[in-house]
């Protein structure tokens, strides 16, 4: 569905210091850097999968989707998404895919949101019948109805997000990109937004490719990962096995009356040492040595062995780096 | 396309509801500077006084019948990123403007005729002295200058895929436009060189052209060849935008998001 194939982007960008005198010479001589968003990334995505794509603030993540939605020019590399080259802007591939930004809205501001949906069943050649019932569902799914009326902006973040996602699949794209659709939200929202998700890829072999900072997102929805970093994408591949390469080690949590003051270090890497809970990090071959021995000599209250938070493997993913599994 | 433009329409309209004291501020606001314009030059030669109140009456309905603010909607958007999600839609964004600019103008029609009409009851010079031909050449003429600052407003906005705050360069062409359109003096009451000029280039056209043609300050040369250049012109600036779009895309950096 999706092929990327050593896929490039630079961006020119003006350099300015901070010093008023830059600013003043800055007027007629303007410094330039190119600054490599995307370094030869190559990938594929075939009908169905949610894939996801990590990475920090500024590792080529969004600009690499919006390379793959038609948006931007990409430098060099060839992608074609559902047969389509994107930034040919064809009116078919524009049918067939869906952008939803969490950050930038397609719902018309100050108007309700009936009204974008209208516009776009217009705009993407919607007949009727289909419109109906499809908005019918969405509405139906996404617990749209007492939000259709009102004007978007007096909506609330999460009220708005749904309903910018209605307004993305009134047109059923057979391919979703979404980037960052959980910005923001709370806890509860993120879920009903990942659950529909789940529900809609299940229904309907939405091939979606999803862009996150929540590691929830992305545990929730995604069997395959990819991770990128400067750039460049460092890990392809299935999530279970970026956690078993990238972590060998568990989390203990021990909790005490009283916290017994020995050298804890030689247990383990000392993560959090707090009132009555000690926490460390064991390699996974001594994890059942060292809980037996702690419960043994000392009085321990609770003991729990954890895998460590996926934040935590991506994190060393980013410091270490990796190359694909 | 007729489907589409049918929901764009309605759209628009909608949301020129949603604004009503804007619209209603934006139009009445926009008579305030002709009407002070027009005081000034009736001082100066109270002889020519009702000349003067039929040339700016007429200056401001031509005024806001072709009025264009599509640079500063454009500046914004492609600042703010926003223009990314029409880019993203399979319809040309340029038919959302067009689509605004007429459901804006249709409501500037709507007003401002009965508005002129009611007016011509007490003021006599208002009262429409003009043969059919000359009416039959005004509305293509008005037509004309709506296409020209549409396609100029629209052209000039789409640099902002280049310059941040394009609407500046936009300002200082509006300032030229503001003497060789006719929106401070009749052309005719220009300095000679300048009325060479204003003959060759597009400003004339876009307010001071269809105004000459109703209080029948230009002859029949002058119409056919205000015509002829008016139309190359729109050409000239239609393809001017499709290059400029073709361009702008590749350099769009998409931001935000």
């Amino acid at each position: 569905m999706i092929a990327v194939k050593h896929l490039h982007k630079s961006f020119r960008v003006h350099v300015r210091q901070a010093r008023w005198i830059d600013a003043v010479r800055h007027l007629w001589r303007r410094q330039y850097r190119t600054v490599e968003a995307v370094k030869d990334i190559s990938f594929t995505i075939e009908t169905g999968e949610i894939v996801g794509f990590l990475g920090p603030n500024g590792a080529g993540k969004t600009t690499t989707m919006k390379m793959l939605a038609g948006l931007l020019y990409p430098t060099s590399g060839e992608i074609t998404v559902g047969g389509f080259v994107p930034f040919e802007q064809k009116p078919e591939f524009k049918k067939m895919m869906s952008l939803v930004m969490g950050q930038k809205s397609q719902l018309i501001w100050d108007i309700p949101p009936m009204e974008t949906f209208l516009v776009n069943k217009a705009i993407y050649d919607i007949d009727d019948r289909t419109f109906r019932r499809t908005l019918e569902e969405l509405v139906e799914l996404l617990e749209l109805q007492p939000l259709l009326t009102k004007p978007t902006r007096s909506l609330s973040l999460g009220q708005r997000m749904r309903c910018e996602l209605a307004a993305a699949l009134l047109h059923r794209p057979a391919i979703l990109f979404l980037d960052e659709p959980t910005i923001g939200l709370d806890v509860h929202t993120q879920e009903k937004v990942r659950r529909f998700i789940a529900e809609y890829n299940r229904e309907y072999q939405t091939t979606i490719l999803l862009t996150s900072h929540y590691m929830g997102d992305v545990t929730a929805l995604c069997d395959r990962v990819m991770i990128i970093n400067h750039g460049m994408l460092i890990y392809d591949g299935e999530l279970s096995v970026l956690t078993e390469t990238l972590a060998p080690y568990k989390r203990l949590e021990i909790h005490f009356p009283i916290v017994p003051s020995v050298p804890w270090d030689d247990y383990g890497e000392v993560v959090a040492m707090e009132d009555g809970k000690v926490t460390l990090r064991v390699p996974r071959d001594k994890v059942a040595e060292v809980s037996a021995h702690v419960l043994q000599h000392f009085h321990v209250h609770d003991l729990t062995i954890q895998d460590p938070p996926m934040e935590e493997v991506i994190t060393r993913a980013f410091q270490e780096g990796l190359h694909g599994s | 396309m007729v489907r589409k433009y049918i929901a764009l329409l309605r759209m628009k309209y909608v949301e020129m509801l949603a604004y009503r004291l804007a619209t209603i501020v934006w139009m009445t606001g926009a008579v305030v500077q002709p009407l002070i314009t027009m005081i000034v030059w009736m001082n100066i030669r109270p002889s020519q006084s009702d000349a003067f109140v039929f040339y700016f009456m007429a200056l401001i309905f031509v005024e806001r019948m072709t009025s264009a603010w599509d640079v500063w909607e454009l500046d914004r958007e492609i600042r703010h990123g926003t223009f990314s999600t029409y880019i993203l839609r399979p319809l040309h964004p340029i038919h959302w403007a067009i689509a605004e600019n007429i459901v804006y103008k249709g409501l500037f029609l709507v007003v401002l005729v009965p508005f002129w009409a009611v007016l011509a009851l007490f003021v006599p010079v208002l009262r429409l002295d003009v043969t059919g031909t000359q009416m039959l050449l005004f509305l293509p003429a008005l037509v004309l200058g709506m296409m020209l600052r549409f396609l100029f407003s629209y052209t000039c906005g789409l640099l902002g895929f280049w310059i941040t705050k394009v609407t500046a360069v936009y300002s200082m062409m509006e300032v030229v436009s503001l003497f060789l359109s006719g929106r401070i003096a009749p052309l005719s009451m220009l300095p000679p060189v300048l009325q060479q000029w204003s003959i060759f280039l597009p400003f004339r056209y876009m307010i001071g052209f269809p105004i000459d043609i109703l209080t029948g300050a230009a002859n029949r040369a002058d119409i056919a060849f205000g015509f002829l250049v008016a139309s190359v012109w729109v050409m000239l600036l239609i393809v001017a935008l499709c290059l400029l779009w073709k361009a702008g895309l590749k350099k769009n950096q998409a931001v935000g998001g």
